[in-house]
């Protein structure tokens, strides 16, 4: 019972926003398919970092790689020279299906991660923080200045906008089934020993670079499919994956909580919801019949001011970092220590 | 045959009555949705266009509007030109039930826009984008409804050969901007049509800007300074925040080659107090620091406190728009002005005469104006037509 509310609760925040998703005008819901995407970019985020304990600031590498993916491999063939003009010949003439493309941005995703991660999973603290930001650097500047492989900075025109509210949904409940799925399992439950106390866990033969290596080759895969989702909602440039995703993204699990799927998804709903609520008001939005206009930039000071306050006084994020459970507080009896 | 003859009649059919419902009927407005940046790297050239725009609007609908339609111009920030902002600035102008609609003066910036609006039939519009991917080039088959009153970045760099060579220089060096594909297109077109001139090309190097997360601008000029030549080309803008630490750098070094940019590097706004800038030079579409030789222009520049010549594209655009509407007896549907307005040619705008074509949905054979710098003192000291469009 204890592990269906566990799963349920973020399931049903998921489900919640895409049925509202779908109540509001097609303008307003750009933004709600926008915030599912970034669910499951923060849950792909979560399964490594909120698991291990180790900071990540590589994690929107497979992003961009789950980007490239799907969009070289799904912009028509017509457009490919326009978007794309010094692409690779078998590039150029190589199209797949939305369902294939997606599969192959997690795949990319994965095997990416799993191959970065072999020599940088033996690291621990702020040098495996710096390392993977190092990988950040790498396949940005990759991406941006080899226009055989891509479109540089070009923005990803023309790929068919497949990610509807049901697409989005579907794509943020596979990464958090998954997260769920790896967090209950013994490999997750011996990542997360590592990170309460790495020498006992070392003591109880458990591999901290094997369990480090797996969460982040599955979160690389979740990354990368979030990437695939994303291209396919919007025409978005190489340049908008890199170092303002990356903060936005570690802020919003840090403040829903890093250490709990739960936090993960809230999080993420909660900045990417009054970010987006704001964004729509600085054009004008009408609520139970009153017009609501804000200034230009009201976006950005207050999601920034919000988080600094919501971590001031909950410095554990929204859920503390645990998940919701069916079992009662418990109260300490007089005398307790 | 006779099933593709009587297709071809209920198509024609569907055209007819599609123009004629979205007939205007006397006097209702025809409203424009205009996409804009207010505050990222579009905002510059977005700004001043739009406030153009609406001065000419008022001035249309003071002389009865587009036969008897006043025109209306609906706004919405893309805060930036965020994807997700963009496409739900495009979203919510299309369920306000605009007529056509206007976006940033950028082809990737813009896409959000104009994939949504191509897709809801709507004649699409950029007032400034200078490549030739406003059409069905980078859009596709409903890239048909898209059109910009920008410079076609191949007439334009042809045009930046013609004067250099005119100004007795022979040897260039070439400093590619590569964040957009104008500023790449402008420099290959510049390299084309030097070439055919005679010209020697003696370096060419590539960079990407600040704004744009680039940090290599000065790996360019270290390159370029050990490599002289009688001019630097070059295609990119103050606000994309490389070209002052650029020239700043090339003069540090005692390099005083003059400076030869696009219309991207119009405006002062970006020159560098100290050192001051001198031997800078770029194309334009109109001097908008007074000294046009078009005195309508120089009226509505001071008006709106241009800072770069570009703000003529708003105005350009809206003249361009309300001929089609007439050419089209009235209609807003998409397809229709789109009709009309492939088949441009040498049509009065307040920005010269356009052009278009169907290959070429950006403006050519436009007579650029070119403004010389001299101690951040900016003064027109020619105009040039290219005489060909390369291909590149």
């Amino acid at each position: 019972m204890r592990r269906v509310v566990e799963l349920a609760a973020p399931v049903a925040l998921v489900l919640a926003t895409a049925l509202l998703g779908l109540a509001v005008s097609t303008a307003l819901q750009t933004y709600f398919l926008d915030t599912l995407v970034k669910v499951a970019i923060v849950v792909a985020l979560y399964v490594f970092i909120g698991n291990s304990g180790v900071l990540s600031f590589g994690h929107i590498s497979f992003v961009a790689l789950g980007v490239w993916t799907a969009g070289v491999l799904t912009v028509p063939e017509g457009q490919k020279n326009a978007i794309m003009p010094g692409i690779a010949h078998f590039l150029l003439h190589t199209n797949v299906g939305n369902a294939w493309s997606l599969v192959l941005a997690a795949a990319v995703g994965l095997a990416f991660a799993f191959a970065v991660g072999l020599p940088l999973m033996r690291l621990s603290g702020l040098a495996a923080g710096i390392a993977t930001f190092g990988v950040l650097e790498i396949v940005n500047n990759v991406l941006r200045y080899d226009d055989r492989i891509g479109p540089g900075l070009n923005a990803f025109s023309s790929v068919p906008e497949t990610t509807g509210i049901w697409q989005a949904a579907i794509g943020a409940l596979i990464c958090v089934v998954v997260a769920y799925a790896y967090q209950r399992s013994r490999y997750g439950r011996q990542l997360r020993a590592t990170r309460e106390d790495p020498a006992a866990a070392s003591a109880a033969g458990i591999s901290i670079y094997r369990q480090r290596l797996l969460a982040f080759a599955v979160s690389g895969a979740l990354a990368g499919l979030a990437g695939g989702l994303y291209v396919h909602l919007l025409p978005i440039e190489i340049d908008s994956l890199y170092l303002d995703l990356t903060f936005i993204t570690l802020a919003m699990l840090v403040v829903g909580g890093s250490g709990s799927l739960l936090g993960a998804v809230v999080g993420a709903l909660a900045v990417g919801g009054l970010d987006s609520f704001l964004s729509a008001a600085e054009n004008g939005v009408d609520i139970f019949g009153w017009h609501l206009n804000l200034p230009t930039d009201t976006s950005a000071l207050t999601v920034g001011a919000l988080m600094a306050l919501v971590l001031v006084y909950r410095p554990g994020g929204l859920t503390g970092g645990h998940e919701l459970s069916l079992a009662l507080p418990r109260f300490r009896k007089d005398g307790d220590g | 045959m006779r099933r593709i003859g009587l297709l071809g009649v209920v198509a024609a059919a569907l055209v007819v009555a599609a123009t004629a419902a979205a007939r205007t009927s006397a006097g209702t407005p025809i409203v424009i949705g205009w996409a804009h940046d207010s505050t990222g790297p579009m905002a510059p050239f977005d700004g001043p266009a739009l406030a153009a725009a609406q001065i000419r609007v008022a001035q249309i609908n003071a002389k009865g509007g587009v036969d008897g339609h006043p025109l209306v111009i609906k706004t919405c920030d893309t805060q930036g030109d965020n994807a997700a902002v963009s496409k739900s600035c495009a979203d919510k102008l299309i369920a306000e039930h605009v007529n056509v609609i206007f976006t940033t003066c950028d082809v990737d910036l813009a896409a959000p826009v104009v994939q949504e609006s191509i897709n809801a039939g709507l004649l699409t519009i950029a007032p400034c984008i200078g490549t030739d991917q406003m059409g069905p080039k980078r859009f596709g088959a409903k890239g048909a409804l898209a059109f910009s009153f920008g410079n076609v970045a191949q007439d334009e760099g042809s045009a930046m050969a013609q004067f250099a060579w005119a100004k007795g220089w022979r040897k260039a060096d070439l400093a590619t901007d590569t964040v957009i594909v104008y500023f790449k297109n402008v420099v290959q077109a510049f390299a084309a049509r030097w070439k055919q001139l005679g010209g020697k090309i003696v370096d060419q190097e590539s960079y990407q800007d600040p704004a744009f997360h680039g940090n290599n601008v000065q790996n360019a000029v270290s390159r370029i300074n050990a490599h002289p030549a009688d001019v630097i080309v070059t295609a990119t803008a103050g606000a994309y925040q490389a070209l002052a630490p650029m020239i700043t750098g090339l003069r540090t070094l005692g390099n005083n080659t003059p400076v030869l940019n696009s219309w991207a590097g119009d405006g002062t706004y970006w020159l560098p107090k100290s050192p001051k800038v001198s031997n800078y030079y770029f194309v334009t579409y109109a001097d908008a620091f007074g000294g046009d030789p078009n005195p309508a222009i120089n009226a509505l520049a001071k008006k709106i406190h241009a800072a770069t010549g570009g703000f003529v594209t708003g105005p350009a655009a809206i003249d361009g728009l309300a001929t089609a509407i007439r050419e089209a007896g009235g209609s807003t549907n998409g397809a229709a002005l789109a009709a009309k307005m492939v088949k441009f040619h040498d049509v009065p705008t307040l920005s010269g005469l356009v052009s278009f074509s169907p290959q070429l949905h950006s403006v050519y054979h436009r007579q650029y104006r070119v403004i010389e710098i001299q101690n951040n003192v900016p003064k027109l000291v020619a105009e040039v037509v290219a005489k060909v469009v390369p291909k590149i």
